[in-house]
């Protein structure tokens, strides 16, 4: 009977509930949300095995900051939002430990992106939504974590470019040129994604 | 019998807080010591760091923070009057301010380079801590630990 | 096109631009094709990762899953203190009348201590935040207060030790 009150509870409910201490009320918060936070980790980390972790953190950090939880925004932000910055969190590590190659930080820097041509055609034209997907997904693990988690921020999360720059530690102007980097790199993986097919 | 032991050792507990309590009130002054720690999760460390206390570490790792390992940078004792203040120097950039005030009352401030981090008053009384904390380079952390010793 | 004016262009798409630089780029793609091409291609690249976000679910079963999180919840979860419930219920099982007057006696030094002493009140935290982003934890069974600011790691606040000062001794 429990089981089902707790499958039919709002999400509001279960916080309160979860905040004095009901351990089965949170379980069904990570039931309801665990796919979302877990996409939301292996968007930015590209590793199946470091998502599943992170977003098992988050979840530990949310049980433990719960009371911390006005209401301000919907659980599922406020869950999504810590996952995200465990991830900007590795992220920083993993960069520390990685070698980044000095045509990586040119091509971030350099303004590759401001000579690409422009693609003319629109993605979203003539191609089936589970295609289009397939496609957005391959173009964005060809991209570097700096841009992919911008982007990531930016559309799917629809963070202003001052959360952003809050969020990655670093200034306004540098989120606005990664976003358009990855912008357009997406722009003409996804042209010629296309073209490979044709 | 068994109440009776306890109603005795009632009154003995009630007679002994009497001086105590009146030497406690003829003294205001305080003592605090505050820490300044380090956490982190890197396994490789300097050989040379002292280690933080190891109840004081297991206090930390209790909270919801990320870090298992925890490191005493610099300690400083500053014994206060009633509403004396003494501002103390923790690190490069970082000086804190104590004001002792009646009822175990406590005014904390923390100076990050000069400019106030935060302010906090309240209770504290012996074996109460206040922690202040944030971000260090490295996915590492400060924090001071401030607490009543005296 | 120089780099400024291709990002405020991608700004004036996202809506971070104040409404008069908003208004000078509006006008500016109107008579700039090169300008409206560029325009047209974020805009596609916009509107195709819309709704797109890769669908995933998590690749463990929901006991699994739930079962590590449980696990980790509990180690950190601080033990309760047993030892004032026990105290004050002994207290309670066993005071008699007697007992109950060696009480208020007790109760009656404490009071008196209130005029001359220290009294420990419950911990109430003020805390004043310059830092917005900033939060209070309460932990009542370690008796811990922790105030965490979120200033960015190069802000510091305070030095790590690879190049910590710390004050002369």
């Amino acid at each position: 009977m429990a089981e089902l009150a707790y499958s039919s509870a709002e999400d509001a409910a279960l916080v309160r509930a979860a905040q004095k201490g009901d351990t089965d009320a949170f379980e069904e918060l990570v039931a309801r949300h665990r796919d979302k936070i877990y996409a939301r980790a292996f968007s930015m980390m590209r590793n199946e095995e470091e998502a599943i972790d992170l977003s098992q953190e988050a979840w530990v950090k949310g049980w433990q900051r719960l009371a911390q939880f006005q209401g301000d925004s919907s659980f599922a932000t406020w869950i999504t939002r810590i996952v995200i910055n465990l991830c900007l969190d590795e992220l920083r590590k993993q960069k520390r430990r990685r070698t980044e190659s000095i045509e990586g930080m040119d091509e971030e820097s350099g303004g590759v992106e401001r000579q690409m041509p422009v693609v003319m055609t629109n993605p979203t034209e003539r191609l089936e939504r589970g295609e289009l997907r397939q496609r957005i997904e391959r173009a964005l693990s060809q991209l570097s974590h700096e841009h992919r988690t911008v982007l990531v921020l930016h559309e799917f999360e629809e963070m202003e470019y001052k959360e952003i720059a809050k969020a990655m530690e670093c200034s306004i102007g540098t989120v606005m040129s990664r976003l358009f980097y990855a912008r357009r790199k997406l722009a003409s993986l996804l042209a010629d994604l296309k073209n490979e097919n044709s | 019998m068994r109440p009776g032991l306890i109603c005795v050792c009632l009154f003995f507990v009630a007679a002994l807080m009497l001086p105590t309590a009146s030497a406690r009130a003829q003294s205001d002054s305080a003592t605090f010591e505050a820490l300044l720690i380090w956490g982190t999760n890197d396994t490789k460390t300097d050989s040379k760091l002292k280690p933080a206390d190891p109840k004081l570490a297991e206090k930390l790792k209790k909270t919801p923070f990320k870090w298992d390992r925890y490191f005493e940078m610099h300690r400083e004792n500053v014994k206060l009057k009633l509403n004396e203040e003494q501002t103390v120097k923790m690190s490069r950039n970082c000086v804190i301010s104590v004001t002792n005030l009646k009822d175990d009352q406590i005014k904390f401030q923390l100076f990050g380079k000069g400019t106030l981090a935060n302010t906090v008053t309240q209770a504290l009384p012996r074996g109460q801590v206040l922690i202040t904390g944030g971000d260090a380079e490295n996915s590492t952390a400060w924090f001071v630990v401030l607490r009543r010793v005296e | 096109m120089n780099e400024e004016q291709q990002l405020k262009l991608q700004a004036f798409l996202d809506g971070e631009l104040p409404e008069k630089d908003a208004r000078e780029v509006a006008s500016w793609l109107a008579r700039d094709s090169d300008a409206t091409q560029l325009h047209a291609e974020l805009r596609n690249t916009r509107q195709a990762l819309k709704g797109f976000e890769p669908q995933l679910k998590v690749p463990e079963s929901r006991e699994f899953y739930w079962s590590k999180i449980k696990r980790e919840i509990e180690r950190s979860t601080p033990a309760p203190v047993p030892e004032r419930v026990s105290l004050f219920t002994s207290l309670r099982r066993f005071l008699l009348p007697l007992g109950a007057v060696a009480v208020l006696t007790l109760a009656g030094i404490v009071t008196l201590h209130q005029f001359g002493g220290s009294v420990v009140h419950p911990v109430q935290v003020n805390a004043i935040l310059a830092d917005a982003g900033a939060f209070t934890y309460r932990d009542e069974a370690q008796g811990v207060t922790v105030v965490w600011l979120s200033y960015p790691a190069e802000k510091k606040l305070a030095d790590s030790p690879s190049r910590a000062t710390l004050p002369a001794k």
